[in-house]
């Protein structure tokens, strides 16, 4: 009974040290920074269509704005 | 994205592509776009790939939740690919500072 229990403790901390890792390894390296060559994307407008950030190479620049949610002030 | 709106015009003139992006999909984009007047591209992170990609990737407490959005940040890129201007929070709501930075980049280009 006793070493069932001690197996099932270190096989649930070795289960929660796994999820560990994964969560830092998940994390995104580093933020891009001015200087960084901005990560290619396509994303869907609210009309449907894609837009690609290499459409605009060699043509316009680009002011990428991230908001927080539609409606939200500001 | 209004403040944008009302800057569109000057960076337009600087030969500037206006693009928001957020993780709300495309029909509630379409709502808010026409309800503010918005006609520049709103773009749809749905799930937050490319927020995670550009390290702004944030959970908000709202509502007694945890809501994945991203950092409000604009990024100024140049015709090469390259960020030129960064900002972010509260300096990102309003862009008079990446309008100033297009306007003066197409001068000296």
């Amino acid at each position: 009974m006793r070493k069932t229990s001690i197996a099932v403790l270190l096989a649930c901390s070795l289960v929660i040290a796994l999820a560990q890792t994964q969560k830092e390894s998940a994390r995104p390296a580093a933020n891009v920074k001015v200087g960084d060559l901005a990560p290619d994307f396509t994303l869907v407008d609210q009309n449907g269509q894609p837009h690609s950030l290499h459409d605009y190479r060699g043509k316009k620049s680009v002011a990428l704005a991230f908001y927080l949610w539609a409606f939200s002030p500001n | 994205m209004r403040t944008f709106q009302q800057s569109l015009a000057k960076l337009e003139a600087a030969d500037t592509q206006v693009l928001g992006v957020s993780m709300d999909n495309p029909y509630v984009n379409k709502a808010f776009a026409e309800q503010n007047g918005v006609t520049f591209p709103l773009l749809s992170d749905f799930g937050g790939t490319v927020s995670r990609e550009y390290g702004i990737y944030k959970e908000y407490d709202k509502f007694n939740r945890k809501i994945p959005a991203a950092r409000r940040t604009t990024y100024l890129i140049d015709t090469n690919g390259k960020v030129v201007e960064m900002q972010v929070d509260a300096d990102a709501v309003d862009p008079t500072k990446t309008v100033t930075a297009c306007e003066r980049r197409k001068v000296k280009g």
